[in-house]
């Protein structure tokens, strides 16, 4: 019945949202007892879900939290003073309420928990202190409870609260009641929340206790099957009655699915890519037509559209953050259990609550840091004897912290506990056999810091229930990871420890850098980039086989990325360098690559089933030209750096051929000139010599043949004017190839100028004719500079 | 000029006669492909498109059969040299060189062939079962397609997806 299905989507969302309140609320309320205006909230949401769970016919739903109010209301009344252990055993029907919760969700039903110890223990509460009243009461009202049919329950109250009310109030709700009667559709949304408020609106009400025994009365003759239309116009006309006394301003709000947020963001990252394809064309159209007015209107236009597309994808991005609160919001709750669990004192500040952050990574770090706050309770924070032994106050602090920085978040959590001891740890790795001995002594404190993280790693000296399995702060490391963020710590030895997680706003488009190494282009998520910087070769160390160098006071051992990703040395290596300093928690790694491309903004594609898991990348994304750049796993990155040979220094041996000549036609001359004319002119001029002549009209179109490898040239004929690529652009990039280090460029242009010279020497060229020249001149210095031998002639 | 139209049409009407004559008998479509020296076909419906070479990124850490990955509107594909999967030298592409995409349920993936020969209509009883020396389940041979005058080999489409490495 699809009507039933959304009341209960419906009813879902609403419970949680409010169980989710209720922790914050309960752990408030046990501070403050006597918070009358906390406790009416918190009974508020118990009455919602038992009025909402009792329309649905979960029973057992309906019979737990029934008791809960039953424990709520006398509160509320002051005829019971909350406990410690009295919260106890209301949290502990919270949870299960939890628990239900969940089951509703996955199975439609609330079968399969047994609530009846937890109910016997409220009842307990609710008998055993309210003295007015006796253990009679609550006895009787589980089982009418269980079999009442719902809607007249929820309409019994309905009346109760109007017989309550005075009237003027009575007054005011009718006339409520025809102002919603008009706005039904909106009555509908806040049916159950506007059912719940409906109590407390009550003037106090000494005969509730009764009357909620008296409620299975008027149910009894009434059919119990209920359908759901029914249900949901009784819901509303309910809701109508009671509405909110405070009609508090109600942001406006949509539900939306988040199938189809994605489905925008993708799209968002299509047009990004298209976006950055526009600009690059954009920069190609500006260099070929320079001076040209359209120009500039293109510019605009472009630039509007990249504008707008940021604009875009910022907003969208919006609409799927999450404030961090949402996860911030039941550590109130497990601090309480565990400092009652470990007997210490400590508060939790929380602040930033409303930063926000992607919904999938809100959902993502909820686990991390529930391990790290365990943790700073259970190894951090001292029991209140050694605190005050230690000269600090008997309590301890923990505070979370949620800020933005730059393109990040950082979330950070600080404890004012024993702080970490580099030295324990590095001595317990060692026992633990995580590290050698040699590793132990050269490490920082800050890697020594690091190594809390390792699997299998737990300082605790005894294990306990909350933690010190040793696992748990490798889970945080993974799942940090996994959002490619960092965690970074800081500590000092019975002060407190301090650890940092910076998370990237969003997953699915980053800031990159993109590096060159021979002729592949990679790029790497920026988040990982400490720094980057030019060195020379000899700047480089080799100590155990291994490169490493100096960044300033610092040894950084390096990898070529090359070597890890299996690149052939084609092109020539130059003197200098770039290393990409990656910094991974605490672990740096120097990365050598050839060229620096640029920082964008890419799209983070999977590369499939079929080439899922490739160690070493995380995935591809499409640039602006349309080709696929590999991303990098810096994770993956730094672990099979450990495992690679350097081969920085290594010297590559030219494996020139130099094939035998044995006929005329066996020199290969490519001919490069974007006029057919000329072309022509040197073909005649060397065709009488017999040699094999390879045309090309411009740069490009030979670089593409010289590489394609079919054919072996002895020399090229370049013309220096040539659409698409130059002469000298061309030399230049012949001149990269080991292959061709040692080929003949002959420049045939009629510029003439020193300058002109000067910049075909610089580019490689080692002749230059000008036209117009003569036929056999042509032939004669291609005849030298090809070692012709004279017997063919 | 019409009496050429009716005559091209009436043409057409029988061909497609023909046409549903032979979809009543058990037919299996197929686009065949020649790869080195052999002739394979895979089912007509597997194929996404048929497209010229074009530029492909290259993957590290995988089989030499893998050449990388490309860009098709926007997606990642990953490209495979069918000689070299099948234990040829690799060759340069050329004109008749094409990358067929094949797709069953999510995978998706492009396939290096040396040349298309043509949509092939084939009667099932025509096609014959991998030679029994081949047969198991890890063969990506679906069986022996017979015509008048040669043999096709089908290719398992689920297989050539596979990953196996």
């Amino acid at each position: 019945m699809d009507e039933f299905q959304e009341i209960l989507q419906d009813f879902l969302v609403e419970s949680f949202e409010l169980v989710e309140k209720l922790d914050e609320d309960l752990v408030e309320l046990e501070a403050t007892p006597e918070d009358l205006e906390l406790l009416n909230g918190i009974f508020r949401v118990a009455h919602t879900v038992k009025g909402a769970s009792s329309f649905l016919n979960f029973d057992v739903l309906t019979h737990l939290t029934h008791h809960m109010e039953d424990v709520l209301n006398k509160a509320r009344h002051g005829d019971l003073i909350i406990t410690p252990d009295i919260m106890d055993v209301i949290l502990e029907s919270i949870d299960l309420m939890k628990a239900l919760l969940n089951i509703i969700r996955d199975t439609s039903a609330d079968a399969g928990i047994d609530v009846s110890a937890c109910v016997a223990r409220l009842d307990k509460v609710s008998g055993g202190t309210g003295e007015v009243e006796a253990p009679a009461t609550a006895a009787p009202e589980p089982e009418p409870v269980e079999e009442a049919p719902v809607v007249e329950e929820a309409s019994a109250e309905d009346e109760i609260d109007y017989d309550n009310m005075d009237p003027d109030e009575l007054e005011a709700e009718i006339e409520r009641l025809l102002n919603e009667r008009q706005n039904e559709d909106k009555a509908k949304r806040e049916a159950k929340i506007a059912a719940g408020e409906s109590v407390p609106e009550a003037p106090p009400a000494p005969d509730e206790e009764p009357e909620a025994k008296a409620e299975p009365t008027p149910a009894a003759p009434t059919p119990p099957p209920v359908k759901a239309s029914q249900v949901k116009k009784e819901n509303s006309a309910k809701a109508a009655a009671p509405a909110p006394r405070a009609p508090a301003t109600v942001e406006q709000t949509i539900r939306v699915d988040v199938k189809r947020l994605d489905h925008l963001m993708n799209l968002i990252g299509e047009l990004v890519l298209a976006k950055n394809r526009l600009i690059k064309i954009n920069d190609d159209v500006e260099e070929r037509y320079e001076g040209e007015e359209f120009l500039e209107e293109l510019n605009q236009v472009v630039s509007i559209v990249s504008l707008v597309t940021t604009d875009l994808q910022i907003a969208v991005m919006k609409t799927r953050m999450l404030p961090v609160g949402k996860v911030f919001n039941k550590f109130p709750r497990m601090i309480r259990d565990l400092t009652r669990e470990l007997n210490k004192k400590i508060e939790l500040e929380i602040s930033g609550e409303d930063t926000e952050l992607d919904k999938s990574i809100v959902e993502e770090i909820g686990d991390p840091l529930v391990h790290i706050i365990r943790n700073s309770c259970d190894h951090g924070i001292e029991t209140p004897e050694d605190r005050l032994a230690a000269g600090k106050e008997e309590g301890g602090t923990i505070a979370l912290k949620a800020y933005n920085e730059g393109n990040q978040i950082v979330i950070q959590i600080d404890d004012d506990g024993k702080g970490l001891d580099a030295d324990m740890l590095k001595n317990k790795a060692f026992e633990k056999g995580l590290i050698s001995e040699k590793e132990a002594d050269t490490m920082s404190d800050k890697e020594a810091f690091g190594l809390i993280m390792r699997p299998g790693f737990s300082t605790a000296a005894a294990v306990t229930n909350v933690s010190g399995r040793g696992v748990g702060m490798d889970v945080v490391k993974t799942n940090i990871e996994k959002v490619n963020g960092i965690i970074d710590i800081e500590s000092e030895k019975g002060v407190g420890s301090s650890m940092r997680l910076k998370i990237p706003l969003t997953l699915a488009i980053i800031q990159a850098l993109l590096v060159g190494v021979q002729e592949e282009h990679y790029a790497i998520p920026l988040a990982s980039v400490l720094e980057t910087v030019r060195i020379s070769k000899d700047e480089i160390y080799t100590v155990e086989g291994r490169s490493v160098m100096r960044l300033r006071d610092e040894v950084l051992s390096l990898v070529h990325i090359g070597d890890i990703f299996e690149v052939e040395r084609i092109l020539d290596a130059s003197e200098h360098a770039y290393v990409v300093v990656l910094g991974l928690g605490t672990s740096k790694l120097g990365l050598i690559v050839d060229t620096l491309v640029g920082q964008e903004e890419i799209v983070i594609k999977s590369l499939g089933e079929y080439l899922k898991g490739i160690e070493g990348i995380a995935g591809a994304t499409i640039r602006g030209d349309g080709g696929v750049t590999l991303i990098c796993d810096v994770v993956a990155l730094m672990d099979m750096a450990k495992g690679v040979k350097s081969t920085i220094m290594d010297n590559d041996d030219d494996g020139q051929s130099t094939n035998e000549k044995t006929k005329a036609s066996d020199y290969t001359v490519m001919i490069v000139d974007d006029s057919k004319t000329d072309r022509m002119i040197m073909r005649k001029a060397l065709e009488p010599i017999g040699v094999t002549l390879v045309e090309a009209s411009d740069g490009q179109e030979a670089l593409n043949i010289l590489k394609s490898g079919d054919h072996n040239f002895d020399a090229m004929l370049i013309d220096i004017e040539m659409p698409r690529m130059d002469g000298y652009s061309l030399a230049s990039e012949i001149k990269k190839y080991n292959r061709y280090k040692n080929l003949p460029l002959i420049a045939v242009t009629s510029r003439t100028g020193k300058s002109d010279r000067m910049r075909g020497v610089e580019s490689g060229m080692v002749e230059y004719i000008t036209k117009p020249y003569s036929a056999d001149y042509l032939s004669s210095v291609v005849q030298r500079n090809v070692n012709f031998k004279s017997e063919f002639l | 000029m019409s009496d050429k139209l009716k005559q091209i049409i009436n043409k057409q009407g029988e061909q497609q006669k023909v046409d549903t004559l032979d979809q009543s008998d058990d037919i299996v479509q197929l686009v065949g492909f020649v790869i080195g020296e052999e002739e394979y076909a895979v089912p007509i419906l597997a194929i996404q498109e048929i497209i010229k070479p074009f530029t492909w990124t290259r993957c590290p850490q995988v089989p030499p059969y893998v050449l990388g990955v490309f860009n098709l509107r926007g997606s990642v594909i990953p490209l495979i040299d069918l000689r070299v999967k099948f234990g040829l030298q690799a060759k340069k592409h050329n004109d008749e060189t094409r990358f067929f995409v094949l797709k069953q349920g999510d995978e998706v993936a492009g396939f290096v062939i040396d040349r298309l020969t043509a949509a092939i209509r084939i009667k099932k009883q025509n096609i014959g079962p991998a030679p029994d020396t081949i047969n198991g389940d890890d063969t990506m041979i679906d069986g022996v397609g017979k015509q008048e005058d040669r043999i096709i080999t089908i290719l398992k489409v689920d297989k050539l997806l596979e990953r196996d490495f």
